[in-house]
């Protein structure tokens, strides 16, 4: 037995003699990038749930749930989120879990930075590392809840210890061996530090596209009173409501997502849909015409010329009473 | 009784290759914000025509990775079409977070010992 551990230390020993230093501070931690944030933070109310085996996932998403105000517990979420035959949890249904809990998973930046900044402003930050080697890799799950710049430390959740203290450095090299992947959660109707439209948005999309209509809805929302200029956020609320049955709220959000850019394919189409099923088929044509006139060349052609000629054939009279309802 | 089996296979067959041609159909309704954002960011919606596909093959390689039978529909249903087709290709080779195991805890130990200052390893390699 002691042959076995001093064969694995040696193993270590070795492994990381022949590590090549890829390990320096970040440039992105000098001091004007960081003159902005307070030079320490430990979010120490952060639950803790100590990992049983290979639980390592289920217990730091808990984690981050609970921070979001979601009472998950690791044992809970275990089934949902462990692959048995891994033994482990793959990045991609932590977020999964994530949204079906109606929390917005948001992907960090990979920078340093952005790790720091959610932590300044109060969110733990879920991290996937690589604690062994790039050829022989150990992938792990924990739940960044601090960092000293002055120090050069950032604290963790991490496993069996509740409150891991590592090198900034050391923690660079585990996060840089899992390219960085990192993710925090939101309530739906909350803002990252810094947010991207993009992947705020493509976030609640893949709640409206899980079915989590609520959640999508509150996201858009708040989308649409931060970037006031994207059409997006309104076609998703309109999107949302059209799910739920709201034909008249769909309407409206269609028309909202066009006034800021009459040509958005999505809008026109779906617009013209739901003026088809109010009768107005004089108006439907021209809105689904619109559509065809973006759609040509991308990956909606085919759908949209469906519609198209779907309304261009249909031989409904124009039933359509007034401009909006 | 064979006869009862046979006409139960043909009435199988019949409605599982009616659910396998309706995503050819297109459908008459509207278009998802994600597909919609796929699609103004050019990713080739191949997800959408394969997605039926995608499903199956998820649900074999969980049920053959253990995951409990009871928990296999709610997994599939929070993916979205695109994580599935990626989840089809990847599900035995993607990082999986999982042990602490002995090297890795060994390597943990030398981190907190480093950070300490109990030991002086990595510092050595700039």
């Amino acid at each position: 037995m002691i042959g076995l551990r001093t064969a694995l230390y040696g193993i270590v020993i070795v492994a990381l003699t022949l590590m090549s230093g890829c390990a320096t501070i970040p440039p992105e931690l000098d001091s004007p990038a960081t003159a902005h944030l307070p030079r320490r933070v430990e979010l120490s109310s952060t639950p803790f749930y100590p990992q049983q085996a290979y639980q390592c996932g289920p217990a730091a998403l808990a984690t981050v749930l609970q921070v979001a105000k979601v009472d998950a517990t690791p044992e809970e979420l275990t089934p949902e989120v462990f692959l048995p035959g891994r033994k482990g949890s793959l990045a991609l249904e932590l977020v999964a879990a994530t949204r079906a809990r109606d929390r917005l998973a948001y992907p960090l930046d990979p920078s340093p930075r952005a790790l720091l900044e959610e932590l300044a402003a109060g969110r733990p930050v879920l991290v996937m590392q690589n604690v062994a080697l790039k050829i022989a890799p150990t992938w792990h799950f924990a739940v960044v809840i601090g960092y000293d710049l002055d120090e050069r430390t950032v604290t963790l959740r991490s496993g069996t210890v509740e409150r891991l203290v590592m090198s900034l450095r050391g923690f660079m090299r585990t996060w840089d061996l899992a390219d960085r992947w990192a993710m925090v959660v939101l309530e739906p109707d909350e803002l990252p530090s810094n947010p991207v439209l993009d992947k705020y948005l493509k976030a609640a999309a893949e709640l409206e596209a899980t079915g989590r209509l609520q959640a999508a809805a509150r996201a858009y929302t708040r989308a649409h009173e931060h970037w006031p200029a994207s059409p997006w956020p309104a076609l998703g609320i309109a999107n949302v409501a059209y799910a739920q049955g709201d034909r008249a709220t769909a309407e409206r959000g269609y028309r909202t997502a066009l006034a800021l850019d009459p040509g958005h394919v999505v809008a026109n189409h779906n617009l013209a849909e739901v003026l088809l099923a109010r009768g107005c088929v004089t108006e439907a044509r021209a809105y689904a015409q619109r559509a065809l006139d973006g759609a040509i060349g991308t990956p909606l052609e085919q759908t949209v010329r469906a519609t198209a000629d779907k309304i261009a054939r249909t031989t409904q009279p124009d039933t359509c009473l007034e401009r909006s309802p | 009784m064979k006869q009862f089996l046979q006409r139960s296979v043909v009435y199988v067959l019949i409605v599982s290759l009616l659910g396998l041609a309706s995503p050819a159909v297109v459908q008459a309704e509207i278009i998802g914000t994600l597909a919609g954002l796929d699609a103004a960011q050019r990713e080739a919606n191949l997800a959408k025509i394969n997605s039926v596909l995608a499903r199956e093959q998820v649900r074999d390689q969980m049920r053959a990775l253990g995951v409990d039978e009871a928990a296999v529909e709610a997994r599939l249903a929070a993916l979205t079409n695109a994580e599935l087709e990626r989840l089809a290709q990847e599900i035995e080779s993607a990082p999986a977070g999982g042990v602490l195991e002995v090297i890795g805890i060994v390597f943990v130990v030398l981190l907190i010992l480093e950070a300490v200052g109990v030991i002086d390893i990595f510092k050595k390699f700039p």
